[in-house]
Order: structure tokens, then C-alpha cells, then sequence
């Protein structure tokens, strides 16, 4: 049947500018997938690293120490605590709890290595790498532990002037230490067990539980003050929360934070380029329109005769918005395929070992590929049907 | 299927020029099955009754309905499903695509909710003398012609009633005869009615229900 209605529409009018809209159709598809497609390589690639889990920003402050408020209290009281727990900017706030007793560090006879040490404490969300062994029950004699890296690199440097050996982030997990722990009735002795490497705490981090216990235990405390506090936010470097900080004389630690600034302002520059796409997608669509609009007008007539001789108004704009179908299949497929291949050309050539970026595109990228398509042809009914009722 | 007129006189006419009408202002049924025959001479309103009952013109007062529903209410796609069933016309201008041949103008109808077989467009075209138009452009045909093609491509669908607007005004009396004849001849096969305007009363038409305009 659509045989002998389509020499019925004059489409040799203005085409000119249908052309031009499928090229832009075109070209805004392609900048929006690939924006799309970066905004997720970004995100692949800078997940390492990156001291953001969920989207938030984490960091410690602690009070300023300075030649007035030296060998006094500079731990953070239940009242500072809920204040920053509190602030608008904050979204929660962790105290980091420090061991009350002596404890001493040694690495067996492999390694000939016997430190004093620190360890501490903190609400597991707070940590950006928990693996499931995170655990500790009273009568437990290994203690898991969640190592700085930056501790790690610092020992990597002293190491060869003490003949220690070097150790890597995997080979510290075998490396047996004795936690060696002093209170007042004597000493005891725990096996610790590396169990994962923290960027963003520097610490030597163990169990709550066992912070708890054994500062119960040993130390003879039950309640411990805090001198550092681990904040989450939404942006560290909201001026508002700094100026909070400033006006409270807490120090924080600017450097952690500098990763997730980078970050966000890449996925702010493709996320712009994507919204340009969709400017151009807009603008695509409408000069179709235009070019529609005149066609429609230009078969006037024809068009009449057809709803007069009792063809439906649905059925016709479907009939017309379909013969688009194949020339917008046609353009948004060749989006796909310039995005995907600039796509491979990126993974090829960004020189990230050991990523896990995908050659392909990425499923929700074809997604909204196939979600514009429909889009274009839906909208293109609509209009035909609009128009087709306006000329009745 | 039944069509009724109730009280209709278009908006734009004098009271005065109503009175002796008995269309105008009255309450009239047709029903399927019957032939009406409204003699209206010119500037009665002929095919401006015509245009109302098909549904192309609101400018009246009063209420057509189908199946007593209000035409002026309904929608266009509700229009478009009447028109493919119930309602076949002959427009007095005979609206053909002038740029389309002879039989994709027939054809153009036909599809849209067959009653025939395309090979009865030869037949039909056969029997009223222009079957050797059909492959021309509708807009090199004589008006007489066109009033034939008008008149098959109106028979090309299922119809309780068919309207038509002076169909023969450009025929001789043999190719009027045999357009009649073929009309009445679908009719008869769907049971359904003509709706036959015409300015003067029409000879072959003796016996049926006339309507004067």
C-alpha cells in the first residue's frame, strides 16, 4: 500500500537542508556516545587510585597543633565530632581510635626487623579496601591488617640500607609479623596479617572490634578521644567546608583529594561535549522538522484527498515517519561504528597496562544509541500526525 | 447503519431561503437500504448537505449523527473508519489525484479496505468505456471521464450509502444510463443506500423517495 502513497508527498523540496539534518543527526550521535563512552573510560581508569568511593571525597583533619596548644589535649571531643557530623557539607564523619598500651612490631626471623608501632581503628565504610577477612573475635590470635601503601613505599626506601629485603603489595601479605602487645599484666603475642594495602588511610589499620577489646584489655580504657577524623563529603573542595575547617583551626590533608579533582574535572569536560551532542541532536531534529513541516505543506493537497477518501490520520503518519526509518537506521549504526572504532583507537593507544577497559563499547552506550533511534522516528510521528491534523 | 438529520440549516443562510425546503430545518432518517433522491436546485445548498453529511464542513446548525452519535464529535480517525465501511462518495468536483494515472487513482481506494478484487477496476472501467484510460494521467482525461473514474473508484469499498453530487452532469445519456445501472447494481449487492443530488428530478429515479432541498 505505501507504494502508491508515497509519490503522493513532494519531497524534492528543500532537500538541502534534510541532508544536512541527517549529518548533524549524525555527528551529534557520535559526540554524545563517545562523551559517554569516555566519561565511563575515565571512570575505568582512574578507579585504582582514586581515594572517591561512591562518589565521595574522604580525608582526615586533625587540630593544628602549634606552639600554644602543644602537650595539651588535641584529641576531638564528642561535641566536635557531632558538629562536623553534622555540618550541611559533611555527609559522616568517622573518628579514627588509637591503640591505649604498647605494642611492638616484628617480622620473624625472615625479615630481622623489630619496630615499635601504632595501630588504629575505624568504621569499615570509611576504608577504601575491605576484603572480606576484615575480621576479629575475642579469643582470635591473628589480627588482620589494612597497610598504608604509602607506609610500604616509605619502607621500600629504608630497606636496602638496613638489608631488609623490598617487598611488593603482594608479597607483604605473606610476610608473617608478630604483634608482640604490653598491658598490665603482661605481654601477649598476635600473628598479624596483612590483608590488604589502604591508599587513602594512612595507618596501620585493624578491626574495630579488636581496637575496642584490646584497648579494654591491655590499656585499661574504654573510652578513647580521637585525634584524627575521617570526613566524607560530596566535594573536598567545597569552599564552604574548607572555610568551616579553617574557622575550627582543623588541618586537613589537601594532597588526598587532588586525584578526585582531575577526575571530576575530565568527566566535566566530556560530560559538556556530551551535552553539546545532545544540543546537536536537538538541532538535527528540528531542521528535520522544518524540512518535514514544508514537505507536508508542499503535499498539501494530496494529503487532504487521502483523509478525505477515508485513510486514517494515524495510519498515514505512520505510513510517512516510516519511510525515514531505514535513513536514520543508516545514521545512527555509522555513529555507533565511528565511536566504537575512536573508542578502540583510545584503549590502543592510551598506554594504561593492565586496565580493564573493554575494546567495546559499552553496553548502556548502545543503549542510548538505540534510544535516540527510536526517539528520532518517534518524533517524526508525532510531528507528521500534527501536522497532518492541521491541514484537515 | 442509519443517518439522521435533525433540524440542520448551515449558518450562513437566511431563515427565508429555508422554508419551502423539506430538508432544511427538518428531522429526517435515512436508512440503510433505501434510495433518496434530493432534487435542490442551484444555490439550494446541494453540496454543502452533501459536505455536511460526509463530515468535510461544520458550519451548521442542528445535528447529523450516525448511529445517533454526533458527527460533529467525532474525531478524524473515527471519521476515516466510517469512511472506509460505511460511506462511499462522488463528489460534484470529483477530487482525483490529477497527477496520478486513471487506475492508481481507483487503486488508491481499493486498497484502502477492498471490496473487489483489483481485476474489477478492467471490468467496471470496461463497462463505462474508459478502460483504455486507465494507464493515462487522470489530469489528460476529459471531465466526462473523470466522472467515471469518480464514480468506480467510489464502488471500490464496502458502503451503506453512497453520496452523490451530480454525478453525471458531463455524460451523455448512454453512458448516464449505464453508470446507473452499474451503480444500482452495487447498491443492490451491499443492500445499501444512494444518496442522490441532483438540480432536477431524475427520470430513471421515478418511485423512490424524493427530497426536495
Amino acid at each position: 500500500m505505501v507504494q502508491t502513497i508515497l509519490p503522493l508527498l513532494n519531497t524534492s523540496k528543500n532537500k538541502i537542508s534534510k541532508w544536512i539534518s541527517y549529518f548533524g543527526l549524525g555527528i551529534g550521535v557520535v559526540l554524545l556516545l563517545s562523551s559517554m563512552q569516555m566519561f565511563l573510560n575515565i571512570n575505568n581508569l582512574l578507579k585504582e587510585n582514586n581515594p572517591r568511593k561512591d562518589g565521595f571525597d574522604f580525608f582526615s583533619v586533625t587540630k593544628v597543633i602549634t606552639n600554644e596548644n602543644m602537650g595539651k589535649d588535641n584529641t576531638f571531643k564528642d561535641d566536635e565530632l557531632n558538629e562536623l557530623k553534622n555540618h550541611p557539607t559533611v555527609e559522616d564523619a568517622a573518628p579514627l581510635i588509637s591503640n591505649q598500651y604498647r605494642v611492638k612490631a616484628s617480622a620473624g626471623n625472615i625479615i630481622p626487623f623489630s619496630t615499635d608501632l601504632f595501630l588504629e581503628s575505624i568504621d569499615d565504610a570509611f576504608i577504601d579496601t575491605v576484603p572480606p577477612g576484615f575480621k576479629w573475635e575475642p579469643g582470635q590470635t591473628t589480627v588482620p591488617i589494612i597497610f598504608s601503601s604509602d607506609f610500604l613505599e616509605l619502607y621500600n626506601v629504608f630497606a636496602p640500607s638496613q638489608d631488609l629485603p623490598q617487598l611488593s603489595g603482594k608479597t607483604i601479605s605473606a610476610v608473617n609479623i608478630i604483634l608482640e602487645v604490653y598491658g598490665a599484666t603482661g605481654v601477649q603475642n598476635f600473628a598479624g596479617n596483612i590483608v590488604a594495602l589502604s591508599d587513602r588511610i594512612n595507618s596501620v589499620i585493624v578491626p574495630k572490634s579488636f581496637m575496642e577489646w584490646s584497648n579494654q584489655t591491655f590499656g585499661g580504657v574504654s573510652k578513647v578521644n580521637p585525634s584524627r577524623v575521617y570526613i566524607k563529603t560530596k566535594d573536598a573542595n567545597n569552599p564552604q567546608l574548607i572555610s568551616f575547617l579553617d574557622s575550627k583551626k582543623y588541618h586537613l590533608n589537601k594532597d588526598k583529594t587532588k586525584f578526585g579533582r582531575i577526575k571530576k574535572v575530565l568527566q566535566n569536560i566530556v560530560s559538556a561535549l556530551g551535552v553539546f551532542g545532545i544540543l546537536v541532536i536537538v538541532l538535527a531534529l528540528i531542521l528535520f522538522s522544518f524540512y518535514l513541516q514544508l514537505m507536508i505543506a508542499k503535499s498539501k493537497e494530496n494529503l487532504q484527498l487521502l483523509l478525505t477518501l477515508g485513510y486514517s490520520p494515524d495510519w498515514l503518519s505512520k505510513t510517512v515517519a516510516k519511510t525515514w526509518i531505514p535513513i536514520y537506521v543508516f545514521v545512527v549504526i555509522a555513529a555507533v561504528i565511528i565511536t566504537a572504532t575512536m573508542h578502540y583507537t583510545f584503549v590502543k593507544v592510551s598506554f594504561v597496562e593492565g586496565n580493564d577497559l573493554s575494546y567495546f563499547l559499552h553496553w548502556s552506550v548502545l543503549a542510548i544509541g538505540l534510544l535516540l533511534l527510536a526517539l528520532s522516528i518517534f518524533t517524526n510521528y508525532r510531528l507528521v500526525k500534527k501536522e497532518l491534523y492541521r491541514i484537515v | 447503519m442509519h443517518i439522521r438529520l435533525q433540524e440542520i440549516i448551515p449558518t450562513y443562510f437566511e431563515k427565508a431561503q429555508t422554508t419551502d425546503s423539506e430538508i432544511w430545518g427538518e428531522k429526517i432518517s435515512f436508512n440503510k437500504g433505501e434510495h433518496i433522491h434530493i432534487v435542490a436546485p442551484s444555490g439550494s445548498g446541494k453540496t454543502s448537505l452533501i459536505h455536511f453529511i460526509y463530515g468535510l464542513r461544520k458550519d451548521y446548525e442542528g445535528t447529523i449523527s450516525y448511529l445517533d452519535e454526533n458527527i460533529k464529535k467525532f474525531s478524524l480517525e473515527k471519521f476515516s473508519t466510517f469512511r472506509q465501511k460505511n460511506l462511499s462518495i462522488v463528489f460534484q468536483d470529483l477530487r482525483l489525484f490529477t497527477n496520478q494515472t486513471v487506475s492508481n487513482n481507483i487503486e488508491l481506494k481499493r486498497q484502502l479496505n477492498p471490496y473487489h478484487p483489483a481485476e474489477k477496476i478492467e471490468e467496471m472501467a470496461e463497462r463505462l468505456g474508459i478502460v483504455n484510460k486507465l494507464n493515462r494521467l487522470a489530469s489528460t482525461c476529459s471531465y466526462g471521464e473523470q466522472q467515471r473514474i469518480a464514480i468506480i473508484r467510489s464502488l471500490m469499498q464496502p458502503f451503506d450509502f453512497l453520496l452523490l453530487d451530480e454525478p453525471f452532469s458531463n455524460l451523455d445519456e448512454n453512458n448516464r444510463n449505464k453508470a446507473f445501472e452499474l451503480i444500482n447494481e452495487e447498491c443492490e449487492v451491499r443492500n445499501a443506500s444512494m444518496i442522490f443530488a441532483d438540480l432536477k428530478e431524475l427520470d430513471f429515479f421515478k418511485g423512490e423517495r424524493i427530497l426536495k432541498l
